[in-house]
């Protein structure tokens, strides 16, 4: 697969996994932008549901963020998200 | 006029000694009592430091004079040591002589006896002597046999808040005080680490791996503690028909809820705020009356911001010394509101303010860092004692020098 | 604690259909466990979304009554919110232990630990209204409830509130349901409501429920009753009970013959069922007599379901004076008092 189809492949199954993760009943993957904020205005999310997404990224992707101020800046918008699970894998 | 309300009794148990005098010691000596735990099963034992009780079960049971373990927890155990003391200091030899009150305060009950069963009670195929925990899971089991073993038995109960749990209790036993439903009731809290409070909090991102830095620039987070501490308090009429000594007078009291978040404050310190000016208004005290703040400082990111915040909008530029207790004996929960309305007492009575230990950089959000000395011969009079928790539970506590 | 407290609103979520509409006590009938589980509300209309989508069953059940209790009254922003649990989430206290060791300690949710912590009702209820006063919430079996209407009467005494919210809230998860099981609680054979208090076997039947009460210095426009006093006994012999009762009565001027209803906690269970039965042979032989416990099951909080019921008989029946007196599992004993007016 091309990297742009790895990469958009993998912000569907994150859409899917945090809708899962945080019961967003009614919201179907389509229904969140890639680059919409997740927290606040966007989503509607709050610092619970930052603590869940970080379980999410430790359980689903083994990464672990320690920090919970440098969660914050991963956890803007799906593609953050993403494109930090990128820089993760081996290349 | 509701009477007045005095502390005639004090008694506690933490991670800095078994007994008030202890404690008062290891405060003094500025020796925390943070470590790694002995007595928890966890994989956090050597990554997590707690304020643990150094003393095993067995040897609290010895100390608290119980001889069949079964079914007394460690929460229990260190609520029984506890209140012995509160007892024997108030000079009360047998509690049944008056109608009393025993206000207490948990947050997960017995549960560091029954998290080692719990899956074997849920097995069918096993019996023992583990069923005999069953009923200690709840936070009803270990006041009530703290009550029977003490012959408390007018008012009992649990008061559950999270970390403001036994601030509250105080309240409430002063609140049945004033309202005349008894003139005498022993209030306070116990907490036993758990490998499920340790597990919840580390859930929450929030406890330290270094020992805990409150109001510091890079603090990150708390440690928990254990322990257990109650208070004897008697209404003005008992103190002087049985000429009792006075340790200190409850003056005033609020607990208000932030209504903003299920864990976290406001970021302006609202709920903070309004529970110390109500506090202080109730007990007729100006904020120039008051010497002392002994502030719920759990280091963890939001709490100091919105406590420091509190403090400079109640204060302004005089904020009085402050410290937070907890980098000696981690934040014991439940038990933290008394073990910290205790210090309040001895910083009165012993004219001293008690340091802020692992403080070195002022937070950028604030312009007031805590006292990092030892201060002796500190002219005390009045003091706040804050509790805040989850679910918005604000309380504080102004505890005033007698001076008739 | 003299005075009079009246109830403003009411609301029940219970085994019965208590939550709106007109109510008709029935007799339910068991499957196969002795457990009454609460008929559930749609909670959709009372919760946004985005909150209900994390809140486990207790939550929303207690948060639910507690808006609908607003709801019902003529009070947007109560003077202080004040409850009652035994148990609190069971079922994010079951979730946690259990993810701890699924999950050997690594990675784990931190809503269920969250959530069962026993204030989290009272904290949803504060934030949803917005209502920053005094906020308790006391948790001691069967006097979880009495002491937050104690609590609550002592708030509108002090004058530091002219309206509480007060309430309770319990669960019965079917893993607690086996666990008090192996301690006796619950009667082996599978027993029907209808049959209970005759059953004469140890244990009784389960329950659940979630009631809460806008309690006022003034009788609002609607009062549904007033309470007229309260009193808890701790373990008492029967001697030292029936004493409280003759002392309760007296500071309340009255005698047993002006209680026109006597509800009870009476649950079947042979091991406590001599309480009510000495009581009632001695003060109440002639006072119609309502037990509670066959409509809704037993629970810590089990009496604020009494309370409601008595709030729906009183008016309806044109009672003047209604006794309620329970006990959990002989241990904590209560009487409140109740008039029309």
């Amino acid at each position: 697969m091309k990297p742009t189809t790895i990469m958009e492949a993998l912000k569907l199954k994150l859409k899917q996994q945090i809708i899962e993760a945080l019961n967003l009943q009614d919201t179907r993957p389509e229904d969140i932008d890639d680059n919409a904020a997740l927290f606040g205005e966007g989503l509607g999310l709050d610092s619970i549901d930052s603590l869940e997404l970080m379980v999410l990224l430790e359980r689903q992707y083994k990464i672990k963020v320690e920090d919970p101020r440098e969660g914050r800046k991963i956890l803007q918008s799906v593609q953050s998200m993403a494109e930090f699970i990128q820089s993760k894998q081996p290349a | 006029m509701a009477e007045r309300v005095f502390i005639t009794g004090i008694g506690m148990i933490s991670a800095i000694g078994n007994n008030v005098q202890e404690n008062l010691r290891h405060l003094r000596e500025q020796k925390s009592g943070l470590g790694y735990t002995r007595h928890i099963d966890t994989i956090h034992r050597d990554v997590l430091p707690v304020g643990e009780v150094a003393a095993t079960t067995a040897e609290l049971a010895a100390m608290a004079g119980i001889k069949e373990l079964p079914g007394y927890t460690r929460t229990t155990l260190l609520g029984l040591v506890a209140i012995q003391e509160a007892l024997r200091s108030a000079g009360i030899k047998d509690a049944k002589e008056l109608p009393t009150a025993f206000i207490n305060a948990s947050t997960v009950g017995g549960m560091c006896d029954t998290e080692k069963v719990y899956f074997d009670i849920l097995d069918p195929n096993k019996e023992g002597d583990f069923l005999n925990y069953i009923d200690t899971l709840d936070c009803a089991d270990c006041t009530q046999r703290i009550a029977d073993e003490t012959g408390i038995d007018e008012y009992v109960t649990t008061i559950s808040t999270a970390c403001s749990s036994s601030a509250n209790a105080l309240m409430y036993g002063a609140r049945l005080i004033q309202q005349g439903l008894v003139q005498r009731a022993v209030c306070g809290g116990t907490e036993a680490l758990t490998r499920f409070t340790m597990n919840g909090f580390n859930s929450l991102k929030n406890i330290d791996k270094q020992f805990c830095r409150p109001f510091d620039q890079q603090r990150n987070g708390l440690n928990l503690g254990e322990g257990a501490a109650y208070v004897v308090l008697e209404s003005e009429s008992l103190v002087k028909e049985r000429n009792a000594q006075i340790l200190a007078e409850l003056s005033g009291w609020c607990n208000t809820n932030e209504a903003f978040h299920p864990t976290a404050p406001s970021p302006e310190g609202d709920g903070a705020y309004e529970a110390m000016k109500k506090a202080l208004k109730m007990s007729g005290r100006s904020t120039a009356d008051v010497q002392y703040v002994n502030v719920h400082g759990t280091a963890t990111l939001n709490n100091d911001v919105s406590e420091g915040i509190a403090l400079e909008r109640l204060f302004g530029s005089n904020v009085p010394k402050f410290s937070s207790t907890k980098p000696f004996t981690g934040h014991t929960l439940a038990a933290a509101g008394a073990i910290e309305a205790i210090f309040g007492v001895l910083a009165i009575r012993e004219q001293l303010v008690f340091p802020n230990l692992h403080f070195s950089e002022k937070m950028e959000e604030l312009h007031i860092t805590p006292e990092t000395q030892l201060l002796e011969n500190y002219p005390v009079k009045n003091v706040i004692s804050n509790s805040f928790g989850f679910g918005g539970n604000n309380a504080s506590l102004v505890i005033s020098k007698y001076e008739g | 604690m003299k005075g009079k407290y009246y109830i403003q609103s009411a609301a029940a979520i219970s085994p019965q259909e208590s939550f709106s509409g007109p109510f008709v006590p029935q007799l339910l009938t068991l499957a196969d466990k002795n457990l009454l589980r609460i008929k559930e509300p749609d909670y959709s209309g009372f919760i946004p979304p985005n909150n209900l989508r994390r809140m486990s069953r207790v939550l929303k059940m207690g948060l639910v009554a507690a808006l609908q209790c607003l709801r019902n009254s003529e009070v947007s922003m109560p003077g202080a919110i004040i409850t009652g649990t035994g148990k609190g989430s069971l079922q994010d206290t079951e979730r946690f232990l259990k993810n701890i060791t699924e999950y050997a300690e690594t990675a784990l949710n931190p809503t269920p630990f969250i959530q069962s912590t026993y204030n989290s009702v009272n904290g949803l209820i504060a934030v949803q209204q917005k209502c920053t006063q005094y906020n308790s919430t006391f948790v001691h079996r069967g006097f979880s409830f009495e002491h937050a209407l104690l609590d609550s009467m002592m708030q509108i005494a002090e004058g530091n509130a002219d309206v509480v919210l007060t309430g309770a809230f319990e669960e019965i998860s079917d893993e607690h349901f086996y666990i008090k099981s192996r301690i006796g609680y619950w009667k082996k054979a599978l027993t029907q409501p209808a049959e209970l208090l005759t059953s004469r076997t140890p244990g009784t039947i389960a329950g659940e429920g979630s009631a809460f009460f806008m309690l006022g210095s003034k009788p609002g426009n609607h009062p549904l009753a007033c309470i007229e006093g309260i009193k808890m006994v701790y373990k008492p012999t029967q001697e030292k009970l029936h004493a409280a009762l003759e002392t309760f009565l007296a500071q309340h001027e009255i005698t047993p013959s002006d209680i026109d209803l006597l509800i009870t906690g009476q649950n079947g269970d042979v091991n406590h069922d001599h309480y009510y039965h000495n009581l009632i042979v001695q003060y109440f032989p002639a006072t119609t007599s309502l037990p509670f416990k066959t409509l809704c099951g037993e629970y810590d909080t089990a009496s604020a379901f009494a309370l409601w019921l008595a709030t729906q008989v009183i008016k309806e029946q044109g009672l003047k004076k209604i006794l309620i007196y329970n006990n959990f599992y002989g241990d904590q004993h209560t009487f409140l008092l109740l008039s029309n007016s």
